[in-house]
């Protein structure tokens, strides 16, 4: 066969065709499991990427999608000139960095914490008490929010009213002062537990004869927690945080939205709006569906920028995602 | 070897059970207080101090809110949705992760490129609204089921799951004429019971707790799910507060306030009685699942 294909290319050509045609229908059950979903994909999330074409136009209701007027950066210019957009940025960007700075290593130093235990009992129930907020919805979990720091009677007001630290009780939810600590606050109760999975999961797989190890070389409590137990867990560690960098501006719109009413408390507004909310309220609540867009494409362009940022300064200690 | 504790180490390993003890205990009042309100007689929880348990012992506000036949409507559509929805969801999304884990699958470089690219790439909210609307889903059950069908991240569990089975067990069911469908049932699925079971848990969470897309999609009451109706109870609660606030800053005394303030006692009742029926279920089976879904993390992650 060989010989005869060198000297005559094209029915080499003519018969890898025919090889891919042949080979898919000689398959053909086996790509009817995979077909639907490929198709379900193609309609529900490769169809509204149109959205991100829209943000250069001038959408209306009615226009065949992605063939409306072209705009070309009037929407960013306007979006840049907005004071509320800038408003919005910088909620976006202020709350996704406490939430980076804080809500990121609290899950790693609890699973450290935790392993230090010596009764695996003691661990085991506190593991399993703390992912059970992970496992209710963000409207469950502002209503028990809500009551514990109502105003009303709610747990944290009286219990700092008879310590005698306030004198009237604190307004948590409705001055918007308080709303990047509440949102901080509300979400490490919420996903403490269930981030730390990950890391317990990794700290399973240290070889316990490295402590034993250590241990003969004279090493303390702290030099192993940090040489042994936090050394393993540095890969998963820089993984996660690629991961989390890469997202950093998706701040959790449920969250918001249910602590917020909705973004139905104005009060909150000022500090609690951030790129989703705006782009809900201003695309479908006002109908500015291109100006929402330009929103939308604005930050996700952020954090794909960082995603690529992080990954790169992930490389250089050789722990890279991509 | 004797390991010996330091004066140090007592004092670390308090401290260390203290704030666990601590994390437990932040992490469980407010259900437990929730709970105990939700049992509690109406006028005695405006007096305070519920904490741990009901002073006076009722189940009258449960009654109150199951005489809304809206309630009992919303907690069919939840229930509804978060069975047909996880079946429909598991079936679909296993078949193409058994799929993909075929490494002769033609076409499989172009079918995960177009699995990971919307991962970076989403025309957002707009657009989907306005899919669903042409679509004919708006104001439908299957809102809630068809655009849940297929999930990237479960698929690529499933799939990770599907590669670590010997291939050897599915070739010689294909020679013994078995196709790919009865090699799946018959022979992948009964062994794959831990991936199985920690997708069906994730994707019946979800739905259980989904109520955004009942937000922009459903206008009519009967097909709101239960957590939508709680959203709507803790929007008059918070309203309800506003109004408290606004007159305890000494916003004057408004008319509507001592009919509101009869109103806010029941309102928090009725909001914990809603809470807590919202998430019973959750909260009955959760003790067991603990062990299907670590395993599920574990087995998806790990291998990969």
């Amino acid at each position: 066969m060989k010989p005869a294909s060198v000297a005559l290319n094209v029915p080499i050509i003519i018969q890898k065709k025919k090889n891919i045609i042949t080979e898919f229908l000689k398959q053909i059950d086996l790509q009817f499991l995979v077909i639907p979903a490929i198709i379900h994909i193609l309609i529900f999330s490769f169809i509204p990427m149109y959205g991100i074409i829209m943000a250069f136009q001038d959408f209306r209701i009615g226009d065949f999608p992605g063939m409306s007027e072209w705009a070309g950066v009037r929407h960013f210019v306007a979006l840049l000139a907005d004071p509320n957009f800038v408003l919005v940025l910088r909620n976006t960007v202020v709350i996704s960095i406490l939430k980076l700075l804080i809500i990121f290593p609290l899950p790693i130093i609890f699973a450290i914490m935790l392993n230090e235990v010596t009764s695996k009992h003691f661990k085991k129930t506190v593991q399993t008490i703390s992912y059970l907020p992970h496992f209710i919805s963000w409207v469950v979990a502002a209503t028990l929010m809500f009551d514990f720091f109502s105003v009303d009677g709610g747990a944290v007001n009286t219990a700092l009213l008879s310590l005698g630290l306030i004198e009237r009780p604190i307004h948590f939810f409705g001055r918007s002062e308080y709303f990047w600590a509440m949102a901080v606050i509300t979400d490490i109760w919420k996903v403490l537990g269930w981030n730390s999975i990950i890391f317990f999961a990794a700290i399973s797989a240290v070889d316990s004869e490295l402590y034993e190890a250590a241990e003969i070389d004279g090493a303390g409590r702290y030099s192993k927690m940090w040489h042994i137990t936090f050394a393993t867990i540095r890969p998963t560690v820089i993984l996660l945080l690629v991961f989390t960098v890469g997202n950093l501006l998706n701040v959790n719109f449920e969250q918001i939205m249910t602590l917020t009413n909705q973004m139905g408390n104005a009060a909150l507004r000022e500090t609690a709006d951030i790129i989703s909310t705006y782009v809900f309220r201003i695309g479908l609540g006002q109908s500015r569906f291109s100006f929402a867009a330009a929103a939308g494409l604005v930050g996700s362009v952020i954090n794909v920028t960082l995603l690529l940022i992080a990954n790169k300064i992930a490389a250089r200690s050789g722990n890279e995602v991509f | 070897m004797v390991k010996r504790k330091s004066a140090g180490d007592w004092v670390f390993d308090i401290v260390n059970i203290s704030i666990m003890l601590l994390i437990v205990l932040a992490t469980l009042y407010p259900f437990i207080t929730s709970i105990a309100i939700s049992l509690n007689d109406a006028n005695d929880t405006v007096r305070g101090g519920i904490t741990f348990y009901p002073r006076v012992f009722t189940l009258l506000n449960y009654e109150l809110i199951f005489q809304n036949p809206l309630v009992l409507n919303a907690y069919t559509i939840t229930i509804a949705r978060t069975v047909i929805g996880t079946i429909t969801a598991l079936f679909f999304t296993s078949l193409f992760a058994f799929g993909m884990a075929h490494n002769n699958l033609v076409g499989k470089k172009l079918y995960t490129a177009l699995c990971i690219i919307p991962m970076y790439f989403s025309g957002g909210l707009i657009p989907f609204f306005f899919l669903i609307r042409s679509l004919g889903l708006m104001n439908n059950f299957w809102v809630f089921i068809i655009p849940g069908l297929v999930g990237v991240w479960n698929m690529i569990l499933m799939r990770t799951y599907f590669k670590g089975i010997p291939i050897s067990l599915e070739e010689s069911a294909r020679i013994d004429g078995a196709n790919y469908l009865t090699v799946f049932f018959r022979i992948i699925l009964p062994i794959s019971t831990p991936i199985i079971a920690a997708i069906a848990l994730f994707i019946g969470v979800g739905q259980w707790n989904a109520w955004f897309d009942a937000a922009i999609f459903i206008t009519r009451d009967e097909l709101k799910p239960m957590q939508n109706i709680l959203l709507s109870v803790i929007s008059e609660a918070q309203f309800a507060q506003q109004m408290a606030q606004f007159a305890a800053e000494g916003g004057g005394a408004l008319p509507g306030d001592i009919g509101r303030g009869a109103a806010r006692v029941n309102i928090r009742s009725i909001t914990m009685a809603t809470m807590t029926v919202t998430i019973l279920p959750i909260l009955a089976i959760y003790p067991f699942l603990q062990k299907y879904f670590i395993k599920g993390i574990m087995v998806g992650s790990l291998k990969g």
